[in-house]
C-alpha cells in the first residue's frame, strides 16, 4: 500500500473512532426534559430530569432557618409539583418567573440541586408598565 | 430631539434594502455584458449600500442617547437613568438593534473590501461584491420587514420612561463582548465571498489564497477575542464562578472558531504545497454557515440558555439562510472540482502535512462534538419524541480527551519537517521536548495530581518545550551568522518571520490557557448563611462577616458586605466586598425592582477568591454567600493576552515593496 492510501485509511479510522466516540458518549450523562405530567404518571424515582415551567405567585416560602432553604410550586398550566431547592438562587428568581429545574423526584416532590432562570420578559416588549406610560389622546 | 431622524433612520435602511438589489443586477449584466460602465455602476451602488446602512445605524445611536422613547426599540432597551455607554450598548443589547448592528459591521467590511480592491481582483471582485450585498440584502431585509428598530411605540402610548437595560448587561466587557463577537462572526462573511468568487470566477490563484488567509486571521482574532470577553464577563459578573458551560449559545460561537481554526492551518499546507484546496473551500462554507447557524440559535428560541431572546418568527429564515448558502456553495465547489486538483500529494506519516492533516481532523471531530452535544435536545425530540439534554458532564467527558490530542499535536506538528521527517532528525528533534514532558509528569505525579491534570501538564510541559526549541534555534542561528545579541536576534527573528513565530506565541498562549484549565479540576465552594460576627472556613482560608452597610446611588442601591480573609494561621490575606443590589429601587411597582449580585474577587496567579453575596434577609440580619476558591484562573487570561499578541504579529501587514 501506499504511503497516501495509509494516511487516508489512518484519517478515517481516528475520525471513525472519534465519532463513534462521541455519539456513544451521550450514555449516562442524559437528562430527559418532561413534562410535570409526564414526571407524576411515570415511575422516575431514580433518575435525573429537566422540568421547565413557572412560579407560581405567592408559592415562594423561604425556610426559618436557613436563608438558602426554599421551596415553591412549578406550575404549567393546571399541573403543579413542589419543588425544593437549597442552594444559592439566581437574582432573578420571583412570583411568575420561567424557571428550569433538575434533580430527582421523591415521592412526589421534587428536589432539585440545578436551578435556573429566565426571565427576559422584563427587558422584552412590555411596556405597558402603569407607571411608565400614560394614555394620550388619539 | 429632531423630530424627522427616525424617519431618515427608517428611510435609508429602505434605500440601503432598495442598493443591494439594484447592486446584485447590475453587477450580473456586467458579468453578462462585460460593460465596464456596469461594473462601476454596480460598485458605486454597493458603496451607497454600505453608507446607508451605517447612516441608518448612527441615527439608532443618536436616538438611543438622546432617549427617543417615540421609538419601541429605545423605549424597550433604555431609561433616562442609563448611564451613557449603556445606552449606546443598547444598539446591540435588543434583537432589532443587533441585526442592523450585523449589517452595519458588514457594511464596513465591505467598504474596506471595496476600496482596497479598486483597481485588483478584477475578476475576483464583481462576485465578491455580488455575494457580499446578497448577505447584506437578507439581513436588510429582516430589519426593514421583520424587526425593524425604528419602529414607534404602539399609538395612544406616550412612554414617560423606558425600561432600562438589564442590569446584568450593565459592564464594561458586556458593552465590548457583544461588538467583538459580531465582528468576528460578521466577518466571516469576506473571507466566504472571496471563496465563492474565486470558485465561480475560476480565479484560484495565489491571490487568492493571500487575500482569504489575511481576512480569516482578522476575523478569527475578533471571534477569539470576543469568546474570551465572553467568559471573562461569565466570570466577573454570573456569580456562578466558571467561565464556559457549554452553553448552547457559547457552543454556537466555539463552532466556527473550530472550523476557523482548523482552515488557518490547512491554508498553510495549500499556500506551500498547493495541496488540501478542496478542503480548505469547504471549511470556509461550513465556518460561514457555522456562523450564521449560530445566529440561528441565539435568534429562534429553540434552546433554552440564558442569551436567547424570546422566541421570534426568525428562527426559519436562518435556518433557510443557512440551507441556501450550503446547497448553493456545494453545488458551485462540485462543478469546479476539475480546477481544484492538488499539485502534490502527502508523501510521509512524518511529515508537517500529515500533522497539519490529523490536526484538521481533531478541530473538526470537536466541532462535531460540540454540534452533537448542543443539538442532542433537538435531535432527541425528532426520534424519540422525547427532548433529552446532556450538559456539561458530555461536554467535558468528550472534549477534554479531543482537547489534549490537539495540544499534542501542538507540539509535534511544528517539529516534523515539509514531504517527511528524517530518521535521524526525529530523535535529535523529539528528545529534549519529550524528556521536558516527562519531568513535568513525574514533578506533577510527585506533587499528588493524576489523569487529566497530570496530561495536561505533562503535555503542557512537552510543548512549551517545543516552542523554547523553536525559539533558541532560530536565536542561535542569527547569533552565529550575524553575531547579534540574544534580544537582538529574538526580535529580528519574528520579525524577519512573522508568521511563524506569531503561530508559536499564540501556541504558547494555549499551553498557558490549559494550565488555567487545569485549575478547574480543584475548585472548592461553600455556601452558607451568617451573620455579623459569624467565621466559617474554606480551603484554608477563614472568612469573617465584620459587617454589612447600606449606600443609595444613582440608578440602584447596595447592601455591602465587608469579609475579612485571612489564613488559617492567621495572617491576613484581603477584603472582600461583594454587594447585592437593587436596580430600579424607587420603583413602587416591587416586581420591577431587580435585585442583582455584584461579586468581588480577590485574585493571584496561584488562585481566586471569589465572593458573591446571594441574599439577605432583613429581619434576622442574616445574609448569605456562595465563596468559590477557583485555582489558577488567572492563567486562562494571561493566557488569552498571549494568544491575541502572537496573533496580531502574524498577521501584522508586510512593509508594501515598491
Amino acid at each position: 500500500m501506499k504511503n497516501r492510501s495509509k494516511i487516508a485509511v489512518a484519517v478515517v479510522i481516528v475520525a471513525a473512532l472519534f465519532l463513534l466516540w462521541i455519539t456513544t458518549g451521550t450514555k449516562g450523562k442524559e437528562v430527559p426534559y418532561v413534562s410535570v405530567a409526564e414526571l407524576l404518571e411515570g415511575d422516575f424515582s431514580q433518575d435525573r430530569f429537566r422540568l421547565g415551567g413557572n412560579v407560581r405567585a405567592g408559592t415562594i416560602n423561604i425556610s426559618e432557618e436557613n436563608l438558602l432553604d426554599v421551596e415553591f410550586v412549578l406550575e404549567q398550566g393546571e399541573e403543579g409539583i413542589v419543588v425544593h431547592y437549597n442552594k444559592t438562587r439566581p437574582d432573578l428568581f420571583e412570583d411568575g418567573c420561567e424557571v428550569i429545574v433538575e434533580g430527582k423526584l421523591i415521592s412526589g416532590e421534587f428536589y432539585a440541586d440545578n436551578l435556573m432562570t429566565k426571565c427576559a420578559s422584563r427587558y422584552e416588549g412590555d411596556l405597558r408598565n402603569a407607571e411608565n406610560y400614560e394614555l394620550g389622546e388619539i | 430631539m429632531i423630530p424627522a431622524l427616525p424617519t431618515l433612520g427608517a428611510l435609508s435602511q429602505n434605500l440601503a434594502l432598495g442598493f443591494a438589489v439594484i447592486t446584485i443586477i447590475v453587477l450580473l449584466a456586467y458579468l453578462r455584458k462585460g460593460d465596464t460602465r456596469l461594473f462601476i455602476t454596480g460598485q458605486r451602488s454597493a458603496l451607497l449600500v454600505s453608507w446607508l446602512t451605517i447612516l441608518s445605524t448612527v441615527i439608532l445611536a443618536f436616538e438611543l442617547i438622546n432617549s427617543n422613547f417615540n421609538l419601541a426599540y429605545v423605549a424597550q432597551y433604555t431609561s433616562r437613568a442609563t448611564p451613557l455607554l449603556y445606552k449606546i450598548s443598547a444598539l446591540w443589547a435588543g434583537q432589532a438593534g443587533s441585526l442592523l448592528f450585523w449589517v452595519f459591521i458588514l457594511a464596513v467590511y465591505g467598504l474596506i473590501v471595496i476600496y482596497q480592491n479598486r483597481d485588483r481582483n478584477r475578476i475576483m471582485m464583481p462576485w465578491v461584491i455580488i455575494i457580499i450585498t446578497g448577505v447584506e440584502l437578507f439581513f436588510l431585509f429582516m430589519t426593514n420587514f421583520i424587526t425593524n428598530p425604528f419602529a414607534p411605540v404602539d399609538p395612544g402610548i406616550v412612554v414617560r420612561d423606558g425600561n432600562g437595560l438589564n442590569p446584568l448587561l450593565q459592564n464594561v466587557t458586556m458593552a465590548i463582548h457583544p461588538p467583538t463577537l459580531y465582528l468576528g462572526y460578521v466577518g466571516f462573511a469576506v473571507p466566504f465571498a472571496f471563496a465563492m468568487a474565486a470558485l465561480i470566477s475560476g480565479d484560484t490563484t495565489a491571490a487568492w489564497i493571500r487575500l482569504v488567509r489575511r481576512w480569516t486571521l482578522v476575523t478569527w482574532l475578533a471571534l477569539s477575542i470576543g469568546i474570551i470577553l465572553g467568559a471573562w464577563w461569565a466570570y466577573q459578573e454570573l456569580g456562578w464562578g466558571g467561565y464556559w458551560a457549554w452553553d448552547p449559545v457559547e457552543n454556537a460561537s466555539f463552532m466556527p472558531w473550530l472550523t476557523a481554526t482548523a482552515f488557518i492551518h490547512s491554508i498553510i499546507i495549500q499556500e506551500k504545497r498547493s495541496m488540501l484546496k478542496v478542503w480548505n473551500m469547504v471549511l470556509i462554507i461550513v465556518t460561514f454557515a457555522l456562523s450564521i447557524f449560530g445566529t440561528f440559535l441565539t435568534r429562534s428560541g429553540v434552546m433554552s440558555s440564558v442569551h436567547s431572546f424570546t422566541a421570534s418568527s426568525l428562527g426559519p429564515l436562518f435556518l433557510g439562510f443557512v440551507f441556501l448558502i450550503l446547497i448553493v456553495s456545494t453545488l458551485v465547489l462540485i462543478k469546479r472540482l476539475p480546477l481544484m486538483r492538488a499539485e502534490n500529494r502527502i508523501e510521509s506519516f512524518l511529515s508537517r502535512e500529515s500533522g497539519f492533516l490529523f490536526n484538521n481532523v481533531v478541530f473538526i471531530v470537536m466541532c462535531f462534538a460540540v454540534f452533537w452535544g448542543t443539538m442532542f435536545p433537538v435531535l432527541t425530540e425528532a426520534v424519540r419524541g422525547t427532548k433529552i439534554t446532556v450538559g456539561p458532564p458530555f461536554f467535558n467527558q468528550v472534549n477534554i480527551p479531543i482537547g489534549l490530542v490537539l495540544l499534542l499535536l501542538t507540539g509535534i506538528g511544528p517539529l516534523l519537517a515539509w514531504r517527511q521527517t528524517p530518521r535521524a532528525s526525529l530523535v535529535k528533534q523529539f528528545s529534549i521536548p519529550l524528556l521536558a514532558g516527562l519531568v513535568t509528569a513525574l514533578m506533577v505525579y510527585i506533587f499528588g495530581l493524576r489523569g487529566y491534570p497530570l496530561a495536561s501538564l505533562a503535555l503542557a510541559g512537552f510543548v512549551l518545550a517545543t516552542i523554547v526549541l523553536e525559539f533558541s534555534r532560530g536565536i542561535r542561528v542569527r547569533h552565529r551568522k550575524f553575531g547579534e545579541a540574544i534580544p537582538a536576534a529574538f526580535w529580528k527573528i519574528i520579525r524577519k518571520n512573522r508568521h511563524r513565530y506569531g503561530g508559536y506565541i499564540v501556541h504558547f498562549g494555549v499551553v498557558l490557557m490549559f494550565v488555567g484549565f487545569v485549575g478547574k479540576a480543584f475548585d472548592q465552594d461553600i455556601e452558607t448563611v451568617v451573620k455579623a460576627g459569624d467565621k466559617f472556613h474554606l480551603a484554608g482560608y477563614e472568612f469573617e462577616l465584620k459587617q454589612i452597610s447600606t449606600e443609595e446611588r444613582s440608578n440602584h442601591a447596595a447592601w455591602i458586605a465587608d469579609l475579612a480573609v485571612k489564613r488559617v494561621d492567621g495572617e491576613f490575606v484581603t477584603r472582600l466586598f461583594p454587594e447585592k443590589r437593587i436596580y430600579f429601587h424607587r420603583d413602587p411597582d416591587e416586581h420591577r425592582r431587580q435585585p442583582h449580585s455584584e461579586l468581588d474577587i480577590h485574585t493571584t496567579m496561584k488562585e481566586d477568591i471569589y465572593s458573591v453575596f446571594t441574599g439577605i434577609d432583613t429581619e434576622k440580619q442574616a445574609a448569605s454567600f456562595k465563596i468559590m476558591v477557583n485555582p489558577l484562573v488567572n492563567w486562562v487570561w494571561l493566557g488569552g493576552y498571549i494568544f491575541v499578541l502572537g496573533t496580531l504579529i502574524a498577521m501584522w501587514p508586510n512593509r508594501r515593496r515598491k
